[in-house]
């Protein structure tokens, strides 16, 4: 081994000598080796400069070339690589094992009980923890979808929920895979690309949240003569559909939309307010076929129908557990019964409504937001004394994270500061949308945050009126 | 679906009833109910081969593409537990839950290589990193990046591991030449203040080691760049996390000239190794012609 390398300098280059100076070391060297080529080439280093911008990517990344050029900026592709490219070291290529493996293998008897998945959720005690989903809580799941939204082979379904969450992955692909139904992915929401999915595939379910269906009327609007018509059937969940969008949509599109209510603890929808059938507004509907669903007060005592109290839950489709953890589980799931942390009733007809939520969770696009997790970040910032994280209003009436914070004396820091050392450790939705500086933090004589009094001018309007039953209420999926 | 034979067996019995019939549509691609499987097929074959038993966990960070229908089906098939995550969860997220369900193997797009790399080190548990799809996407400017790439035997490191910390130490020498005092974080990633600096990417072919680091001598506007590339929001910020530059920190950008010689300087206190400047030989100019063309074609 020589300790002499050989060093390329070439301060003009551009985006594309990235991976020209790499190939052409490599295919000398292998030609080398196998004794082609007659040079034996050494070790080298190549110091390389740009005289323009540039953009390298993979082949299939979407470049618009006219702005490229207007700006002067150089776009270089990776060759799609054909045998044996250069690869991460210590990872393994899912394209080599797709080509490599063998496509016949015998699934592996599990028992029902075996865990099938475990989702990721935030509670109100600080990290995510994992729900663990068996086999048997899925298999109830589709049993219980046949028979509330019976679907068939000659369905198409719009997979445009992300799979990761439990609603896209128990209610879209494992519904989807249990009918035989054609499914088609749209990895990466917008409306104009959930439109153009719908259309292109002549998709006949589509199952989404309520924001989506807002956009998509939106654009309908403003494109009537091409709204597609061959949607047979809608279901919203993860947060409440006003009855005007609900309404609207189900006349322009001329199809159904049906709004569920579950959580990830209970594999996705555990009820179902059916639009065209039995419906009422403001309700989550009656339980589904295979579940049971009361109302429990402190004690766990069942309350007379109209009495505010818990909702709790018991079926095949709840979970076991969450995983490697014992008290929350036993915390969660008491005496067989799911207690959702939702405060509601049951009315005379058996319809359920959602009045409060007893967890300090805020709800964001259907993903559940911990302020406990968010405040122990805010906790390990060297000038933060103090923290409290509540939900508020945004503009378009969404909820919205907000950091009060409280500083160690004499210390300062920027609004973006505390937002940059967020976003550098959460995920985006996330990060608060506000920071307010405060001297204190509202707090019980037992030293508990109050946070009713932080939130106090921020009307939560995913509760319930009772009064004035006309809105619709729709917690977490 | 009778529940005692699980997710994997529903999907087997699906292709088996309906064979032909479409499966999955995605960006003009059909594929059939029995080629879905085949694959899930695949994906657990591969996943055997590496040691996944039932009952393992598989964490799953993919956005709603094929691979991830394969993938999810495929962990069913050998019994084990797929983890599927939010695919907008940040480093410390994602050790937690790696190191709650501990997470034997991990699928995830090329893109988040750099991010996984990084953390591999805090999650004990985790054996395998398998990637699909787009490399990472690089962005690079006259006044701010430069490049250097190493090509060198593999025996000259004693591991991959070791090839990622070495460089990352050559880069951190070279930077504190011009005063900027940086840190080394497991594979890959050189900051400052908690700002990327510095990447450092290995990669392997054959018996060659190839290694691509970008370091940021002055700031990176990527304002530019959004315009012209569609890139997922979800993907953004793993494309571009924060970085920081020599000129940030010091309030000077040195010249190309100038990092070259600190970099040959870190080169030889290092590791003894000097070099001297040379030429692409023949063989090899035409691999870089052939190489550059089709790094051009659209």
């Amino acid at each position: 081994m020589a300790d002499t390398w050989r060093l390329i300098f070439n301060p003009e280059g551009d985006a594309a000598d990235m991976v020209a100076y790499a190939s052409a070391l490599v295919e000398g060297r292998i030609a080398g080796k196998y004794m082609l080529s007659t040079e034996k080439l050494p070790d080298t280093l190549v110091v390389q400069g740009f005289r323009q911008k540039g953009i390298l990517a993979g082949a299939d990344v979407d470049i618009n070339k006219d702005t490229a050029k207007k700006y002067d900026i150089k776009v270089a592709n990776y060759p799609r690589s054909g045998r044996g490219g250069p690869k991460p070291v210590g990872t393994v290529n899912l394209a080599e094992v797709l080509k490599t493996s063998s496509r016949k293998f015998n699934a592996v008897e599990t028992a029902p009980d075996d865990p099938a998945v475990l989702l990721y959720t935030s509670g109100t005690t600080g990290r995510p923890k994992g729900v663990t989903l068996t086999h048997r809580n899925f298999a109830q799941q589709c049993i219980n979808v046949s028979k509330v939204l019976p679907l068939d082979e000659s369905d198409t379904i719009v997979l445009v929920l992300p799979l990761f969450h439990v609603y896209g992955l128990s209610n879209g692909l494992i519904s989807g895979v249990y009918f035989g139904t054609r499914m088609t992915l749209v990895p990466q929401y917008s409306p104009a690309k959930l439109l153009e999915a719908i259309e292109h595939s002549k998709a006949t379910v589509l199952i989404a949240i309520p924001t989506m269906y807002m956009h998509l009327l939106q654009i309908a609007r403003t494109r009537k003569a091409s709204i597609p018509k061959s949607l047979r059937l809608c279901v919203s969940g993860g947060a409440p559909l006003s009855l005007t969008t609900l309404r609207e949509f189900e006349e322009a599109f001329q199809t159904r939309i049906a709004e569920g209510y579950g959580l990830t603890e209970t594999t996705s929808s555990v009820c179902l307010n059916k639009s065209g059938e039995a419906f009422k507004p403001g309700s989550i509907g009656p339980a589904a076929e295979g579940v049971e669903m009361r109302v429990f007060d402190d004690n766990d005592a069942e309350v007379p129908d109209g009495q505010e109290g818990e909702i709790v839950i018991r079926s095949d489709v709840v979970t076991p557990g969450y995983w490697n953890n014992p008290e929350e589980t036993a915390e969660a799931i008491r005496d067989g019964w799911l207690h959702t942390g939702d405060l509601g009733y049951r009315d005379a007809d058996g319809f359920f409504f959602i009045t409060d939520r007893k967890k300090d969770l805020i709800i964001r696009g259907g993903f559940n937001i911990s302020p406990r997790e968010i405040e122990e970040l805010l906790f390990t910032h060297p000038a933060i004394q103090d923290a409290a994280v509540i939900a508020v209003h945004d503009k378009r009436d969404r909820e919205a994270v907000k950091a009060c914070v409280v500083l160690h004396e004499g210390q300062s820091v920027t609004e973006r500061e505390v937002l940059d050392f967020c976003s550098q450790n959460l995920a985006d939705y996330k990060v608060p949308k506000y920071v307010e500086f405060r001297p204190s933090l509202p707090k019980s004589a037992t030293g508990k945050i109050l946070r009713k009094e932080l939130r106090e001018g921020y009307h939560d309007d995913r509760l319930l009126d009772k009064q004035s039953a006309g809105r619709k209420e729709q917690p977490h999926g | 679906m009778d529940s005692a034979h699980g997710l994997g067996r529903m999907l087997e019995e699906m292709a088996r009833k309906q064979k032909k019939r479409q499966a999955l549509l995605f960006d003009n691609r059909e594929v059939s109910y029995r080629e879905l499987d085949e694959n899930a097929n695949k994906i657990a074959n591969g996943l055997q081969s590496l040691g996944i038993t039932r009952g393992d966990r598989v964490a799953m960070m993919l956005p709603n593409i094929p691979d991830f229908v394969y993938s999810f089906f495929g962990i069913q098939k050998l019994g084990a537990v797929a983890v599927p995550f939010n695919t907008m969860y940040k480093g410390r997220e994602i050790i937690h839950i790696l190191n709650d369900c501990e997470a034997k193997a991990i699928i995830t797009m090329t893109n988040f290589a750099n991010l996984i790399n990084e953390i591999q080190e805090d999650v004990p548990s985790l054996q395998h990193i398998i990637l699909t799809g787009q490399r990472t996407m690089v962005f690079v400017s006259p006044d701010s990046t430069v490049n250097v790439q190493m090509v060198v035997g593999k025996d000259r490191f004693a591991s991959g591991d070791e090839a990622f910390r070495v460089v990352g130490e050559l880069l951190i020498d070279t930077l504190k030449s011009f005063g900027v005092e940086a840190w080394y974080k497991h594979r890959g990633g050189v900051r400052c203040g908690g700002r990327k600096i510095a990447i450092v990417l290995v990669s392997e072919v054959e018996n060659l080691l190839v290694i691509n680091c970008i370091t940021f001598l002055g700031p990176l506007k990527t304002d530019d760049f959004f315009r012209v590339v569609w890139v997922a929001p979800e993907v953004k910020d793993k494309v571009m996390e924060p970085t920081t530059s020599v000129e940030e920190q010091t309030g000077t950008r040195p010249s190309l000239e100038l990092f070259k010689d600190a970099l040959l300087a870190a080169l030889q206190s290092r590791l003894g190794i000097s070099a001297e400047e040379g030429q692409l030989k023949r063989d090899e100019l035409f691999g870089y012609e052939k190489t550059r063309a089709l790094a051009d074609k659209k």
